[in-house]
């Protein structure tokens, strides 16, 4: 693809964590910052309520991604309600698409923050698809 | 009130209910450039320059559903306004409009500023401008810089706006980020953003009741 620098990894975040100035992921680390170093574009979880609609929207585009070469996965907020990803309505529906769960991993908003972006930047960095499915989609 | 949301949990999940907020609603691609068509992303993820701005002036980011994405694919051809002007594409819009208008909806009526950040040059997600050219279609061969930019909306902009006017609420003063406008001049960009950032400051203080006027 000349020219474009995409990525091919995207993260599921939850708003809290998007917006974290006022809500439950104050004290979080700075994820957006956290992505933006390690390359990954993102979508955002609704905040806490029924937003059925939005989240199957949602996973369609989720299933479109992982159906074509890129790496999806999660950054929840633990204690947040749902972990802010909504997991309990997003992955049926992600399992109705044929999505294999993507892995999650949580952030703890009242742990030391340091440590917390530091597992956090080992997590991104560490995970893509295998190279054979780089190689056979990425070209 | 038309919602498909259960009402406001602000107070749940520790935020102040009282204190307007700006919130910059934002075209999908800005904050995820894997949504992009073939050869158009222009960051590895996030269009780090728009985020910037707008975090430095404390807006808060909403990120919009990606229509084309979830209508024609990750590996879907380079389009034209002309190409998506179909009753499935605008229908397709509408859901995700209806998907995402409550929580619009709830931002305007709990007196938040918002902006809206499109994709300007995208036959979807364009605000000023979008690209046309009446005769695309058939064998995808077209010579390069064979559209044109003209003014006018996206499909999926004009389509975001038709719902959130079917609910009774005011026009999102919005703009758009020049990334499809064939040749990507990213400071101009940027100048530009300020410059409408610039023009929101001047106007009515996030804390209005926009849906009231």
């Amino acid at each position: 693809m000349s020219g474009d620098v995409r990525g091919w990894r995207v993260a599921l975040v939850p708003d809290a964590l998007i917006n974290p100035a006022r809500g439950p992921g104050a004290g979080a680390p700075d994820v957006l910052t956290l992505l933006q170093a390690q390359g990954y574009g993102l979508l955002q979880l609704p905040p806490p309520g029924n937003h059925s609609l939005l989240l199957a929207v949602i996973a369609d585009q989720i299933a479109e991604y992982a159906h074509h070469g890129y790496a999806v996965v999660a950054v929840g907020l633990r204690d947040a309600a749902g972990d802010g990803l909504h997991w309990r309505r997003l992955a049926p529906l992600l399992r109705h698409r044929g999505v294999s769960l993507p892995p999650r991993h949580f952030i703890r908003a009242d742990a030391d923050v340091e440590p917390e972006a530091r597992r956090l930047a080992a997590f991104l960095a560490g995970y893509d698809l295998p190279p054979e499915e780089r190689q056979r989609w990425r070209t | 009130m038309t919602t498909g949301s259960t009402p406001s949990k602000d107070t749940a999940v520790g935020r102040d209910p009282a204190t307007p907020r700006k919130v910059a609603l934002l075209a999908n691609c800005l904050l995820n450039q894997n949504a992009k068509v073939c050869e158009g992303a222009r960051y590895p993820g996030v269009a780090s320059p728009v985020v910037e701005v707008l975090l430095r002036r404390g807006y808060q980011l909403q990120q919009l559903p990606c229509p084309e994405l979830a209508f024609a694919g990750v590996r879907r051809w380079w389009a034209v306004y002309e190409q998506y002007d179909t009753p499935a594409y605008r229908a397709h819009c509408r859901r995700l409009a209806q998907g995402i208008a409550p929580l619009i909806e709830q931002y305007l009526r709990r007196g938040d500023e918002l902006i809206l950040i499109g994709l300007d040059g995208s036959p979807s997600t364009g605000v000023r401008f979008t690209s046309s050219q009446p005769n695309w279609g058939g064998r995808p061969n077209r010579p390069d810089d064979d559209w044109e930019i003209v003014q006018g909306r996206g499909v999926w902009i004009q389509e975001l706006e038709a719902e959130l006017a079917r609910r009774g609420l005011p026009p999102v003063p919005a703009t758009g980020w020049a990334l499809d406008m064939g040749r990507f001049d990213e400071a101009g960009s940027r100048e530009d953003l300020e410059h409408f950032l610039d023009d929101q400051g001047a106007a009515a203080p996030a804390g209005d009741d926009p849906t009231a006027r």
